[in-house]
């Protein structure tokens, strides 16, 4: 038998529309605004067409929608600004085609590449926090807190320091920095997958792995840059903090490529994040595979920090912070992946406009972050109101 | 007490528990460890359509592992576990799922997690990825609230909740599940009496008038007797004894399961045996395991 078996129901239970015959047409109506029988929660709408089904919360599409929108606007001021000004509409007609010849140039092959690799980091990041936060069921657990941007930093650092100087600093150098950098990243993230892994992976032991990987990189980094020439060791720096200086269109396709492959992904392990989230043994109970699973979340958030970290620098904090902010805006119970991916964009794109047109000098955006995020861990810390923190 | 013994009565079809039903869940010979610790020695338990079985001994005797085990959290290091016949480990986890709902001790939900989210996860083996809130689904959630007296509290947060009413969303999420067979581990542990009382109640219906077949690990030897009609009695990973509370519940069981010298007296009010502890015994320990 079922559940949903009506013949099965209890007489006594408390609630008569249980039994109610028609409580089945009734909850076909889907969009009747005091249903009679599931309480949907507000806000929410049910979506059947065929085989298909779902329900639509609609603060987790309006939040995406306005941080759209908002994000055309940044972007538009941003393309916009620099020492050769041009007015949003002008920028608006160029990117539609319509632009005149220099503005053309200006906006589309000197601006541009620098916007749109702000962005897809900015996504890359807050998407592959969201997936981390989810699946440690801890909101520490970013890929800054876990060291995979640190394993990043090394790769890229090491490539940028020992090429030239020994047999692997050469074939690193060969691999250029941004295949460097993904490198380090993927092995970070094995080794804290690996070492955390005892029957299954938990938040804390997860998180505490995570900070030694992270110590240990960090130490690995200082190391090589002590080692560094003077020239190479400003370069690395500059890295490190994380910059979107001088970025081109090579920084922004396989950017582009990346997100265009996981984030439909991540997207469809939505629903087995939503029961990763409870402990090991329920989840296992509502029958997700669990290795598989927690394998698949965790790559697809090792690869997404790699590359974003191979575009722009480990940008500091930008996977810490936007996922709870998005949560925090949609309601809910854990971040939500698309509009974590967007509010990601927005940080980044947001932070590197402010750094070039209200601040003296032009700061890498990784400081900004940076200064935004550290207060937030410190509060995330001192808090302590979600029993899942640390 | 009254109520339940009397819906008891009135269930349709075939009496739960009947000792020839079909065996839904089965344990062959299974041997359970962590690492190299050995916690449940080669164990046989058989468990038939629309019973109510109940776990019984002191702390530390595997009845939690020996649950996990059935519940297919925890491989066999030898033996295997039969589900409706089959080898357990080679059926796909969503399988299992829609077969057998398991509800750990004291399980833990995500901040922010409403009840009524909370029970329509419960569904999670019965969506994909295009179907993700069926008709079924709807209904199935409105029904579990509704059976589990939680429709008031669907938009309440779980951590707002008391414990008792907590532990009654999760059962409303197992519900949701619609599962034959429902694993509950220490579903009581925390909780006052009068909330002891509210959630057994709530298995008991479940059991009773949902047909579903029922295995707890309890600690609580009255309310187990009282609740369940078979117990099982484990200690050192070993089934001491198995059979209606009247069975096993004996003085001598107490003695040589728990070491307490005890009384087992009708309990005034369901007739089920009631253990009324005298003193703790330091007694040998029961003979090794053969």
């Amino acid at each position: 038998m079922t559940a949903t078996d009506p013949t099965a129901t209890d007489p006594t239970a408390t609630d008569p529309t249980a039994t109610d015959p028609t409580a089945t047409d009734r909850a076909v109506a889907a969009t009747e605004e005091r249903p009679a029988v599931a309480p949907r929660g507000r806000g929410t709408t049910v979506v059947r067409v065929g085989p298909v089904s779902g329900r639509i919360r609609w603060r987790h599409l309006v939040v995406p929608l306005v941080a759209a929108a908002a994000l055309v606007v940044v972007s538009a001021v941003s393309l916009g600004r620099g020492d050769y000004p041009i007015a949003v509409s002008e920028v608006l007609r160029t990117l539609v085609g319509l632009g005149e010849g220099t503005s053309e140039f200006i906006v589309l092959e000197l601006r541009a590449p620098r916007v749109v690799v702000g962005l897809l980091v900015g996504a890359a990041f807050g998407l592959a926090g969201a997936l981390f936060q989810t699946f440690a069921r801890n909101p520490l657990a970013s890929p800054d807190v876990l060291g995979i941007t640190q394993g990043a930093s090394v790769g890229a650092v090491a490539a940028i320091v020992l090429s030239g100087s020994t047999t692997t600093g050469e074939l690193l150098g060969g691999l250029g920095i941004p295949l460097a950098a993904l490198l380090g990243a993927l092995v970070a993230g094995l080794l804290l997958f690996v070492l955390a892994w005892r029957a299954g992976i938990e938040g804390v032991r997860l998180v505490l792995v995570g900070i030694a990987l992270w110590s240990l990189g960090s130490a690995t980094v200082e190391y090589l840059l002590t080692r560094a020439e003077i020239y190479d060791a400003a370069a690395a720096y500059v890295w490190i903090t994380g910059s979107l200086n001088a970025r081109t269109w090579d920084h922004a396709v396989p950017l582009a490529w990346a997100l265009a492959l996981l984030l439909p992904l991540a997207l469809a392990a939505s629903r087995s994040l939503a029961a990763l989230q409870f402990s090991d043994d329920t989840a296992r109970g509502l029958g997700v595979r669990l290795p598989l699973a927690q394998g698949a979340v965790v790559l697809i958030a090792v690869v997404l920090t790699a590359v974003a970290v191979a575009a722009a620098g480990p940008v500091a904090f930008v996977a810490l912070i936007v996922p709870q902010i998005a949560v925090r805006l949609t309601g809910g119970s854990r971040p939500p992946l698309l509009a974590s991916a967007l509010l990601g964009a927005l940080l980044v794109a947001g932070a590197d406009l402010l750094t070039r047109t209200v601040l003296p000098a032009a700061l890498p955006v990784g400081i900004i972050t940076a200064v935004v995020g550290a207060p937030y861990l410190i509060w995330l810390l001192v808090r302590g109101r979600r029993r899942s923190t640390l | 007490m009254t109520t339940h013994l009397a819906d008891l009565t009135k269930t349709p079809g075939p009496r739960p528990g009947a000792p020839d039903g079909p065996v839904r869940l089965a344990a062959e010979a299974v041997r359970l460890a962590y690492d190299d610790r050995v916690v449940v020695h080669d164990l046989d338990l058989a468990l038939t359509e629309g019973s109510f079985t109940a776990i019984v001994g002191p702390n530390g005797c595997g009845k939690s592992t020996l649950l996990k085990a059935l519940g297919r959290l925890l491989r066999p290091a030898s033996g295997q576990v039969l589900l409706d016949g089959r080898a357990i480990a080679k059926t796909s986890t969503r399988e299992v799922a829609r077969v057998l709902g398991l509800l750990p001790q004291t399980p833990t939900a995500p901040d922010g997690l409403t009840v009524a989210d909370l029970v329509a996860r419960g569904r999670h083996p019965h969506q994909s990825f295009l179907r993700q809130w069926s008709r079924d689904d709807e209904l199935a959630v409105a029904e579990s609230l509704a059976w589990t007296d939680m429709t008031e509290l669907a938009d309440r947060p779980v951590e707002a909740l008391s414990g008792g009413q907590r532990q009654r969303a999760w059962i409303s999420m197992a519900l949701a599940q619609g599962t034959d067979l429902l694993l509950l581990d220490e579903p009581t542990t925390y909780l006052d009496m009068a909330h002891q009382i509210d959630v057994l109640e709530l298995v008991a219906r479940l059991h009773a008038e949902r047909g579903r077949t029922i295995v707890v690990v309890l600690h609580d030897l009255n309310l187990a007797a009282r609740y369940a009609q078979r117990l099982v009695a484990m200690r050192d990973g070993v089934l001491v004894a198995s059979g209606t509370p009247s069975e096993v519940l004996t003085e001598q069981l107490m003695a040589d399961v728990f070491e307490l010298e005890a009384r087992v007296v009708p309990d005034p009010v369901a007739g089920t045996p009631m253990v009324v502890p005298v003193r703790r015994l330091h007694g040998p320990k029961l003979p090794a395991p053969a």
